[in-house]
């Protein structure tokens, strides 16, 4: 009874502290993915870093993942809390764009380390990466080194996707198959389709698999060797490089013109791409900064492969053709 | 006389329209401009016609094997009367609905995977995964809901089958079967229920989109396609086929000829294939604890320190558990309620209105959450700050999901309350709280704490919608395994998951003890 009691009285105060600060300083809504506001993501130490400099409070709001990011969006219209969001990705980004929901962010972009130059006057990047297939170096001595070789050998690899109706690295490896054969993917993924072990709902279960070794490759990013060489000293994983290049994705944040913090929201943008900001994300994220410079990214990330040339397609190109494409995804997979 | 009961209506009508509501809300949304509208190609589609018979295929044999093997297990276990560890296999058998899919995937990886104990190889993905899937969570939902089925048979009709020299075969088809008949379609339905829903298990074990099921596509167009329309045609579509084979099931439900049994049953002594019987048993044990072996054993080599020193796994733990204990409230209070009145009418004779009755209340389980969720965020996004909602509305969903597990398990029991007392405290003029405390509640106090107990389990082990509103600082045990998945602490996960089935045994085990008494009442 006690431990209520004193639960009741913490909770009583709680309240009233943060009612305190929220009439004494503006607030700012950003809503991002929950794997960005989780512990382990850069959430936390940004919110941290960031209210440290605003004299104000950063309400970080994490939901499932890009895609239910947008589609808030469109449910909420102009009503919505939010002043930010952050955490669309280029497959989005033409989507996002067409609700007509935001507004020019009206900063200059520094110089970034995207492989192509940002000319968005909409979206600021944060971060990006490249899709790849990750393996362990000690039981697959011989990966492929392109996509046709991992698509056209019989007695290839057995791998672990995702599903691009339910998962963004999925829509990835649509996108990257369709990148690098265009009319004869369909083909492609018949050929594929044999030495896929399963397709998942999302990339943790394919991941998950893969370290029960259930098959010699996952779909992932050549970035997520880098966990496991920095937090877990673990040096047997490794990202096959595809000499086509790899399918790149690109995170981007936008100011909302329905929000109310204008200013506070420009302020944020500046932050997320100053030093302070992007040298959270390597080791949060696991993607590379979008604009901190390769020699103040972690050592685990420099040994990683060289994913160029990235391939990339035009957002309106995806926006326009993903149904698409993805029905033909499914046609060759189910035959 | 006493006045008729009319609870069930009410409890009908606020659940229709919690379900009406927010499905209408979505309609509306969908029709605004700016959502794509659903295209009829998509229904004429091969698609939509696989994905159909696949999601009523996997669903029907799911259903077929788990009910097949539950029966013979029921069966053992009864008749093997009580033995050592009897209580601790039914609380291990209460455990696999907790488990969040993501994790039973991985359990039973573990166990069937490439370099698991049985290795299976890539022929566990297929079919051959979903069944294994499917029957490690059902097989032991359904022993527990089948085993009453044989403690209510009385002792004499054992004594006559002595004296006549049954065989057990002779035993098996005029004792046993015509009782469980009674059972059977209810709890089928329930199993199909769960397997039609399931979602992340078909889809990863399944092996590709060859084994898409219709809440996979509801899930794509709520989603990637941002369709609403779209999505409640199908969630409904979905509903119709889960209706027609409750339509089926329930033709072929016969309600019991059977006695109501008084006297205590011993059935040891009724018993000759000890041998087989234990065999049965034990192999079903260690079917079902194998892949929670794996994830212990995952979890005893993981972080435990860290992940246990983490404040923020308290604080969802104890989200988590006003979850589950809400829901199992608000669930097992709303099914007593609904089987107050239809209770009463089979009592009365009108046997067809009080399966209907028990059928809607049940039904609602195949509405998906997510289309739910979306419904309510729609409606009420507009006039409230929605994160002060999401405990009620995920409490609200998990209520109603939680509907046909109480409905199931209390049924029998209260239909035997009202068979049996129902004169007698008509003519005591026993009525509202004495009646209750006196008739009502010794007996029906452990099929409650079982049904409150399936139910918090189930809630508690629900991503909920959670994910779906999004969370400022407010995070449950299966959110955070997510999110732990998410950031590659696969190691943390597999802590987080076993502290999750240990809260969930606890309150099992609580809810049981607790509401069921230690000492019960034999029926």
């Amino acid at each position: 009874m006690i431990f209520f009691q004193k639960l009741l009285s913490a909770s009583i105060l709680a309240f009233i502290f943060a009612f305190n600060v929220q009439a004494a300083k503006p607030n700012l809504t950003v809503y991002t993915y929950d794997s960005f506001t989780s512990d382990w993501g850069p959430g936390p130490k940004v919110k941290e870093a960031f209210e440290k400099q605003c004299n104000c409070t950063l309400e970080l709001v994490g939901l499932e993942d890009g895609v239910s990011l947008l589609n808030r969006l469109k449910l909420e219209g102009k009503n919505t809390k939010a002043d930010l969001v952050l955490g669309i990705d280029t497959n989005l980004t033409a989507e996002a764009r067409a609700t007509d929901l935001f507004e020019p962010h009206a900063l200059s972009m520094p110089k970034s380390t995207l492989p192509q130059s940002w000319n968005d006057d909409t979206f600021l990047p944060y971060d990006y990466g490249y899709f790849a297939f990750v393996y362990n170096k000690e039981l697959l001595k011989n990966p492929p080194t392109s996509l046709k070789d991992l698509v056209k050998n019989p007695d290839g690899p057995t791998i672990l996707i995702q599903d691009p109706r339910t998962s963004t690295p999925g829509l990835g490896l649509l996108l990257w198959v369709k990148k690098v054969y265009g009319d004869k993917a369909e083909e492609a993924w018949n050929q594929l389709s044999k030495r896929i072990v399963t397709v998942s709902k999302g990339w943790s279960e394919a991941y998950g698999l893969f370290l029960k070794g259930e098959a010699d490759m996952v779909l992932s990013y050549t970035t997520s060797p880098a966990y496991h060489i920095i937090a877990e000293q673990d040096k047997r994983f490794a990202a096959a490089k595809f000499n086509e290049g790899h399918y790149q994705q690109i995170e981007v944040a936008g100011l909302l013109k329905s929000g109310n913090q204008k200013e506070l929201s420009r302020q944020f943008l500046q932050f997320m791409l100053s030093k302070k900001f992007q040298s959270i994300i390597p080791q949060t994220n696991w993607m590379y900064p979008a604009i901190l410079a390769k020699s103040d990214l972690p050592d685990g990330f420099n040994n990683l492969i060289d994913p160029s040339p990235s391939l990339l397609f035009d957002d309106q190109i995806i926006s326009s053709n993903r149904k698409n494409w993805v029905n033909e995804w499914l046609e060759a997979m189910a035959n | 006389m006493n006045r008729q009961s009319t609870s069930a209506y009410w409890v009908l009508a606020l659940l229709s329209l919690a379900v009406l509501i927010p499905m209408a809300s979505l309609l509306a949304v969908g029709r605004l401009p700016g959502f794509e509208s659903s295209d009829l190609q998509f229904w004429h589609s091969s698609y939509i016609r696989r994905v159909l018979f696949f999601s009523f295929w996997q669903a029907f044999l799911s259903t077929i094997i788990s009910l097949g093997l539950a029966l013979l297990v029921a069966r053992s276990i009864a008749f093997r009367g009580n033995f050592l560890l009897r209580n601790l296999l039914l609380k291990l058998f209460g455990l696999p609905i907790v488990v969040p899919s993501i994790v039973a995937v991985m359990g039973v990886v573990s166990v069937y995977g490439a370099e698991g104990w049985i290795p299976l190889g890539r022929s566990l993905y297929g079919l051959n995964g979903i069944l294994i899937a499917h029957v490690f969570f059902n097989l032991p939902l359904a022993v527990r809901l089948l085993l009453p089925v044989w403690q209510s048979l009385p002792d004499h009709y054992w004594q006559l089958a002595d004296q006549l020299r049954f065989t057990p075969w002779q035993r098996w088809v005029h004792i046993e079967w015509p009782a469980i008949r009674e059972s059977l379609p209810g709890v089928a339905l329930l199993v199909f229920m769960l397997c039609l829903t399931s979602f992340a298990v078909v889809l990863t074990l399944g092996g590709g989109p060859k084994s898409s099921t219709l809440e996979v596509a509801i899930y794509q167009s709520l989603r990637f396609d941002f369709d609403p329309t779209q999505a409640v045609i199908l969630a409904l579509l979905q509903l119709s086929l889960c209706l027609v084979v409750a339509f089926l099931g329930l033709s072929l439900q016969k309600l019991p000829e059977v006695e109501i049994n008084i006297s205590a049953t011993s059935y040891a002594r009724h018993t000759k294939n000890l041998l087989l019987h234990n065999t049965v048993i034990l192999l079903a044990a260690i079917f079902v604890a194998l892949p929670l072996l794996a994830m212990i054993i995952d979890a005893i080599r993981g972080p435990v320190i860290e992940v246990l020193g983490n404040s923020k796994l308290w604080l969802a733990s104890a989200y988590t558990l006003m979850i589950g204990l809400s829901a199992a409230f608000c669930s097992v209070l709303a099914g007593w309620l609904l089987l107050r009145s239809s209770s009463e009418l089979a009592n009365r004779g009108k046997v067809n209105r009080a399966k209907w009755i028990e059928l809607a209340g049940s039904v609602v389980y195949v509405l998906p959450p997510l289309v739910l969720g979306t419904g309510y965020f729609v409606l009420l996004a507009p006039h409230v700050d929605v994160f002060d909602w999401v405990f009620p509305i995920v409490i609200l969903i998990n209520s109603m999901m939680g509907l046909p597990f109480v409905i199931k398990v209390l049924s029998p029991a209260m239909r035997k309350n009202q068979m049996r007392y129902q004169n007698l405290c008509c003519s005591l003029a026993l009525r509202g709280w004495h009646k209750f405390r006196w008739v009502d509640w010794p007996l029906l106090r452990r099929p409650m704490g079982l049904a409150a107990a399936l139910v918090a389990a189930m809630a508690m082990g629900d991503l909920g919608v959670i994910a779906l509103f999004g969370s400022v600082d407010t995070t449950t045990l299966p959110l955070m395994l997510y999110q732990q998945l998410g950031a590659y602490r696969i190691p943390q996960a597999a802590v987080s998951a076993v502290f999750l089935l240990l809260m969930c045994l606890i309150v099992f085990w609580l809810l049981e003890r607790g509401l069921g008494g230690k000492y019960h009442v034999q029926d």
